[in-house]
Order: structure tokens, then sequence, then C-alpha cells
């Protein structure tokens, strides 16, 4: 495991006290993160609503994400499984999984074999689950699992703040705007694609750079495309993008949910 | 979204248009999420901008002067919720967080009688439409179930309000399209009419709306066939017929 990217991961995960803190790009960081820690293919992140249903936040992969969707459309697998329960959830070969049949096969075609969901959770609280996808089947690694549960944990406590007067308040403003964010940039997606001609995909890694090299919040930038007043372009070529404050560019391939 | 809560809040708001023998408006659910989610009063205000909007309905005298502190004093949480499109919640107005955040609009709220206060936006990602805000007498946070039914009113009015400015169709028994559905595929389908038909996300998402109800198709399939180009909405808003594949 990557040591200096391990601790400036904490460093970014409990970096949510300042002033342009953005929820949804919080939690891309948790997922691309947990691809380039963790030894596995994919990530993705469910948030409770508490209208009462579960949402795909975010993902490092479109697979990921469309798995993820799977879950709730289908309401079985291993992230409901592990939100329902507050416990980590494993399956080490999904191509012999009974727990859930439908998921198991979802997750074949899409190149996964094996799956492990962790809780975010503070005490009684579930907010979320995290799921770490593997190619191959097999044990996940203990240190591996360790680490990505205190991912978890400290993106979870993040995001309560853990200030006891105003959390709960707190907590529902951050989750329900994780969860508009995530519809401003669904609809920024399809406008872009449909400008410039591309996939959905393309149009949100086209969004994610441009927020990048301006600094911008992501969610401010598909918001202001969406109304109208600010343009977004084609690829910009050159120099990997970093995340503003990052200590150094990262490896690793830009999430696409 | 469980579709016992929405037929149930469903109800609650259109009960409030029977008893005053009316259609159903975004009013009705300003007056029906008092009882709802037991708070004092609440207030709606329509906008279709980051603006603080007009002020529609208020349920009581307080209520009332909640929504016009703020617009005075150019702060507050329907202020907040307007411009950032998030929900701003101060379940305790003496707890020092809400007078740091409005240090203005908070003592004079409690001067008036309100202990906690909750705007909700009434948007759909960037579809706005304005803001339901709600106080309490006495401090304390909703529960997760009355967050959860505040939310649910707070969609409800949100679509009632788009009805209302473009009189778009709305779905079997009078309810809203669209109110059970947080579908990625909707989403990116409203973003993508915005430029096939050259209008705002608010008219692309009431033209994706009134398509479905006006050929009884589900919201979300419509949605699909947009992002997988098979369909195509007509330019002409007079025109509720695509083309079919």
């Amino acid at each position: 495991m990557d040591g200096q990217l391990l601790s400036e991961t904490f460093v970014e995960l409990t970096d949510t006290m300042v002033a342009d803190f953005d929820v949804i790009d919080f939690l891309h960081v948790l997922t691309s993160r947990s691809v380039e820690l963790l030894n596995v293919s994919a990530a993705g992140l469910l948030l409770a609503d508490p209208r009462g249903e579960l949402r795909v936040v975010a993902a490092s992969s479109e697979a990921a994400r469309l798995l993820e969707l799977f879950q709730l459309q289908s309401d079985e697998g291993p992230c409901l499984d592990c939100f329902r329960s507050g416990r980590p959830v494993t399956a080490t070969d999904l191509s012999t999984e009974e727990r859930w049949p439908r998921f198991a096969d979802a997750a074949g075609q899409a190149g996964f074999a094996a799956v492990q969901a962790l809780p975010m959770r503070l005490r009684e609280q579930v907010i979320g689950a995290l799921n770490l996808f593997r190619a191959a089947p097999g044990e996940f690694d203990a240190i591996s699992v360790r680490v990505g549960q205190a991912m978890a944990d400290v993106a979870t406590i993040g995001l309560l703040h853990e200030r006891s007067m105003r959390r709960s308040d707190i907590l529902n403003e951050q989750l329900q705007t994780a969860l508009n964010s995530r519809v401003i940039i669904e609809q920024a997606k399809g406008k872009l694609a449909e400008r410039l001609g591309i996939d959905v995909n393309q149009a949100f890694t086209l969004l994610r750079d441009q927020a990048r090299n301006h600094n911008q919040r992501l969610s401010d930038l598909a918001r202001a495309f969406v109304d109208g007043t600010q343009p977004v372009t084609g690829p910009v070529s050159g120099a990997r993008q970093r995340r503003p404050g990052a200590g150094r560019p990262r490896p690793g391939p830009p999430p696409v949910a | 979204m469980t579709e016992g809560r929405l037929g149930r809040i469903w109800r609650q708001v259109a009960e409030q248009a029977a008893g005053r023998s009316g259609q159903v408006s975004a009013g009705d659910v300003c007056a029906a999420v008092v009882p709802g989610v037991q708070v004092t009063g609440a207030w709606l205000s329509a906008a279709r901008g980051a603006e603080a909007g007009h002020l529609m309905r208020v349920t009581n005298d307080v209520s009332e002067r909640l929504a016009e502190l703020q617009l005075t004093l150019g702060e507050g949480p329907s202020l907040d919720a307007s411009a950032s499109g998030n929900p701003a919640l101060a379940s305790d107005l003496a707890d020092g967080e809400a007078g740091f955040r409005w240090p203005a609009f908070t003592p004079a709220a409690y001067a008036v009688g309100a202990a906690a206060v909750f705007a909700f936006p009434l948007a759909i990602g960037a579809i706005r439409a304005g803001v339901l805000g709600l106080y309490r007498d006495r401090a304390g946070p909703l529960s997760d179930f009355q967050l959860g039914d505040a939310l649910v009113f707070a969609d409800t009015a949100t679509l009632l309000l788009l009805d209302a400015q473009e009189r778009a169709a709305t779905g079997p028994g009078g309810q809203p399209a669209g109110l059970a559905l947080h579908r990625a595929e909707i989403d990116q389908a409203t973003g993508m009419l915005t430029e096939q038909l050259g209008v705002s996300i608010t008219d692309a998402f009431t033209r994706l709306r009134a398509y479905a109800y006006a050929n009884d198709l589900r919201l979300a399939d419509v949605a699909r066939d947009i992002v997988g180009h098979r369909l195509r909405l007509p330019p002409d808003p007079d025109l509720s017929l695509g083309d079919e594949p």
C-alpha cells in the first residue's frame, strides 16, 4: 500500500470543514482513493435518502455505478445487506454466490468476481455503504479491508461533523446537498452529452476535468452549465489535472460516475 | 421511496384542497405540512431562480413575519435555501450556530416566537421553483421520519408549482407525475432536452413530463428512450406527440 497516498487520503477525508467543501467531490475522492489504495477494481457508494430510499452518489467507474443501481432496482445485493445490518458483507466468489442470484449474475457480466461492502456508520446510525469490487475471486486482504473501513469511518464522521448540537441538522443538510448535487450533475451530463455528441460518461469526465482545472466545485460548475451561465469546453490536453488543494497529482483513472 | 409515504402525503395535501373546494395547489402543501410533520407554521414562496421569489402562502402570522424578516434583513434560512438549492436546518435558534449563520435574522426570529426553523428548497437539481419554510415554537430537530415526510412535501410542492407555471399535465388522480422517481436517466434526459429543444431546464422537465402523461407512458421509460436516442420530442411545445420509433 502506498503510504504517502494513504496519509494524504486521510488528510483529504478529514478536510471537510473548509469553506469550499463539496460533499459530492468528497465522496468521489473516497471511491477513487479506495481503488488506488485497496487493491480493488472499482468502488461505489450508496447514501440513505431520508425520503426512504438508498441512492447511488459516487462510483469510481460506470460499471460500478450501474451495479449499484442494479442492486437498488432489484432490491438485493451486498451493499443493501450491509446497509440494513450495519455490518460488513463479503462475497469472495460471486460465481457460486447464492444470497443474491440476480446481483451475482449482473456483477459477473460487469466483470466483477468478488465484492466487499463496508458500512458507513457512526454508533447506531448507518448513513450508507461503500462497495469494493474486484475482478478476481478470493479473500480480500485483511489490511485493505481495515483501511477501507477506516476510510469509510472517517468519511462518515466528516459528513456528520460530530458536533453534538447541530449534528443532525448538518448531516441532513449534507445528505440533501449530496443527493441534489447528484441530480444537477446528471442534468449537466445530459446537456453536455447532447451538445457535444458524446456519451454521458465522457461528459462527466469533461465536467470533472474542467472543475479541477478551474479549482471549481463540480456541483457549482454543473449548476452554472445547466443554468447557461458558464460554458464547458472540450477536453484539455497536457498534464494530468489535480484536485484543488491536493498535495500532488494522483495516479489512476478519473472517476466516471 | 415507498409508495405508501407518497400516497399518504398526497392524500394529506388533497384533503386541504378538498376542504376549500379547489384544485390542488402548492399552497395546499404549505397547509398540510404543518400537522403533517408537527411544526407550528409554514410559508411557501415561488421563484424560478436563486432569488427570494414571492410569498404564496403562510399558515399564520408568525410564518408571515419570518418570511418578511428575511426579505427585510437580507438573510435567513429561506434565502440560503434559495441561493444554494440546499436545505437550511436550524433546530435550535438559541444554540449559537444559528446566530453565527444569521446574526440579524436569528434574534429577530426568536423575538417573534420561532425556536427552530427549517427551510427546504423546492428544487430538482438545477430546476428551482421556490422554498418551503417551517418553524417550531419549541426547539428540536425534525425526527428522521418527519424529515423524510418534509422532503416529500417539498417534492410535491415543487411539482405543483412547476405545473402551475407551465400548465403541464398531472398524473393519474391529479397526483403530479414523476414524484416517485429519482432516476439518473430522468435527470440526464432533462439535460439533453434543454439542448434539443433550446429551452430552460425547467421547461425541458415540463416537456418530458407532459409527453409521458399525454402518451400514458412512465416517465422513466420515456427518459430512457431519450437517453438511448430512440426518441426525440418535437420542438413545438403545443404538440404532445413525439416521433415514436
